[in-house]
């Protein structure tokens, strides 16, 4: 534990330093950036997904929410002090209006409903034109510089890891895994199973909405096809899923991957990194269900065996 | 009976046509060990749901101490005081035999324990009760079938019940596995706890009950002094079928 720590500190430690050190590779930054962001986006849908057992498919919900407030109260001359408060709770109170009616469901139903909820906050923004301004979406006018954006993607991080660490030893940590791995015996014990999930859910779309408040002020155009998209959504539920579902670390390592291969292919060849997620994800499931950390475990308890067994382990 | 801790009045459970339970008068003395036996399909295990929360009666009442619970979800009722276990374990599987418990003891009572050590030393005594406190490490999957039924009689306790519903706890062990956990049913009496039993194993029953209710197909046919209840004709009947039908 003390050395995890230690270990934590060192690369945020370094992550801090990165862009003094690397300031004159734009590139590098950039990219750091990205996976800050997707990183935390990650471990917010984990919170439900991961720990609570909910997969979601309509978590680019939040983050849509999330940028549109941002992108239209700062157009509006609001304060970013304001807008990114605002765009934290909007998300917040919207999950708890749909999970009212979305924690009645449960396992695929819920997350085939979550699909729908997703579409139609989609469907929404496209069609509240004077809000929104449709398909067309809408811009901002400047960036905030580049290092703030790195260091407020860098803090929004570290506070999603920090919800997900704790959460992974506290009281609420044990209502959640209850909940995953077996909710009716969860209710017989106590467990509130419908408001616990709504907390959850609560917290990942705050950190989701904040998450579309960067997005919005590093891109200065947002539309609903991105924002609200599907394929948004879907990558949340990758990325978790890459490195492993329901842990602290997994989330965070499987948006490196993710960053990386959409970095890589998506500049070479259109949609290759699509092709490639779907690669990636179906030999996960078929071979190793826990992900990069799981493949990790193995390696680990290889690696304790004597020799002899290696071979048929 | 003069003040009974719990209480369900015309009990009704419906599913379509099929009528499960049907209008059951059932009164639990505080400090008792009641068993409730009947054949399969008699309706005893959706009485304890009925009880627990677990499902809503088409019609009827329960009360606890006094006051309706009618109706509350399962986690309230837990809460309030009426744990129940289940006759197929339901363990989280991916936990260890400690943090099961510890579910428990985090979330089955009020005020809730302050802090992962309170929650730990409660589930280690709920544990050290049913002798399964050498286990607490081991995961919950690990577990023998007793060893499942045990883990499920711990995690209720750890939410300290005043009411406790034990759904065949017995069902699936041998003689001796039988007699040790009948002795910690009664030890859990000593401490306190009032114990509804829902019982196939008749000789079990008999030992440890001070009374007995008999449903069947849904109905409450007899309830009494265990040796007047077994020798009951309805009862014999019941179970052996009548040689006069």
């Amino acid at each position: 534990m003390a050395s995890r720590t230690a270990a934590a500190a060192i690369v945020l430690a370094a992550l801090v330093a990165a862009p003094f050190l690397a300031a004159r590779s734009e590139y590098a930054i950039e990219v750091l950036f990205l996976i800050f962001l997707y990183g935390a986006m990650a471990t917010a849908w984990n919170l439900l997904g991961g720990f609570a057992g909910q997969v979601s498919f309509g978590h680019a919900a939040f983050l849509g929410i999330g940028a549109y407030a941002t992108t239209i109260l700062i157009s509006n001359g609001v304060s970013l002090w304001i807008a990114v408060p605002v765009s934290a709770l909007l998300p917040g109170l919207f999950s708890l209006l749909i999970g009212v009616p979305a924690f009645r469901l449960r396992g695929p139903y819920f997350s085939i409903a979550t699909i729908g909820i997703g579409e139609a906050t989609r469907l929404i923004a496209l069609n509240w034109t004077s809000l929104t301004g449709g398909a067309s979406g809408l811009t901002l006018a400047g960036a905030p510089p580049m290092l703030q954006q790195y260091f407020a993607a860098l803090a929004l991080l570290v506070a999603a890891v920090g919800v997900a660490a704790w959460i992974r030893v506290s009281r609420f940590g044990y209502a959640l895994a209850a909940v995953r791995q077996d909710p009716d015996a969860a209710e017989t014990l106590g467990v509130a199973t419908t408001v616990v999930k709504s907390q959850a859910l609560f917290l990942s779309a705050c950190i989701l909405g904040v998450a579309g408040s960067i997005y919005a002020l590093h891109y200065l155009f947002i539309s609903p096809d991105s924002v609200f998209g599907f394929s948004t959504a879907v990558s949340f539920v990758i990325m978790p899923i890459i490195g492993g579902l329901g842990t602290v670390t997994g989330p965070l390592i499987g948006a490196v991957v993710y960053t990386f291969i959409r970095e890589q292919l998506a500049a070479t060849l259109a949609n290759a990194d699509l092709l490639a997620f779907g690669v990636l994800l179906i030999a996960i499931v078929v071979f190793e269900p826990r992900g990069i950390l799981g493949i990790a475990d193995r390696i680990r308890a290889l690696r304790k065996r004597p020799a002899v067994t290696v071979a048929d382990g | 009976m003069a003040d009974p801790v719990l209480e369900g009045r015309g009990l009704t459970k419906r599913f379509g046509g099929l009528v499960a339970v049907n209008g059951v008068d059932i009164a639990v003395e505080r400090g008792e060990i009641l068993g409730l036996i009947g054949p399969n399909g008699a309706g005893k295990s959706t009485l304890f749901r009925l009880i627990a929360g677990v499902m809503k009666p088409s019609a009827g009442s329960v009360a606890f101490n006094g006051r309706a619970i009618t109706g509350r979800s399962a986690h309230d009722i837990c809460v309030a005081g009426v744990a129940v276990t289940h006759q197929i374990v339901r363990p989280f599987r991916e936990m260890s035999v400690l943090d099961n418990v510890m579910v428990g003891a985090f979330f089955g009572h009020r005020p809730r324990p302050r802090g992962r050590a309170r929650a730990r030393a409660a589930a280690m005594e709920a544990l050290t009760v049913c002798e399964l406190a050498d286990r607490a490490g081991a995961p919950a999957r690990s577990l023998t079938l007793a060893g499942h039924k045990r883990l499920e009689i711990a995690r209720a306790l750890a939410t300290r019940p005043e009411v406790l519903l034990l759904d065949e706890v017995l069902a699936g062990l041998n003689p001796t596995e039988t007699d040790r956990t009948l002795e910690l049913v009664r030890a859990i009496r000593e401490r306190g706890t009032t114990i509804v039993m829902v019982e196939h194993n008749l000789r079990a029953v008999r030992g440890v009950c001070s009374r007995i209710a008999v449903l069947v197909e849904g109905r409450k046919v007899v309830e009494g002094d265990p040796d007047a209840v077994l020798t009951d004709q309805r009862v014999v009947d019941a179970y052996l079928g009548t040689a006069h039908a």
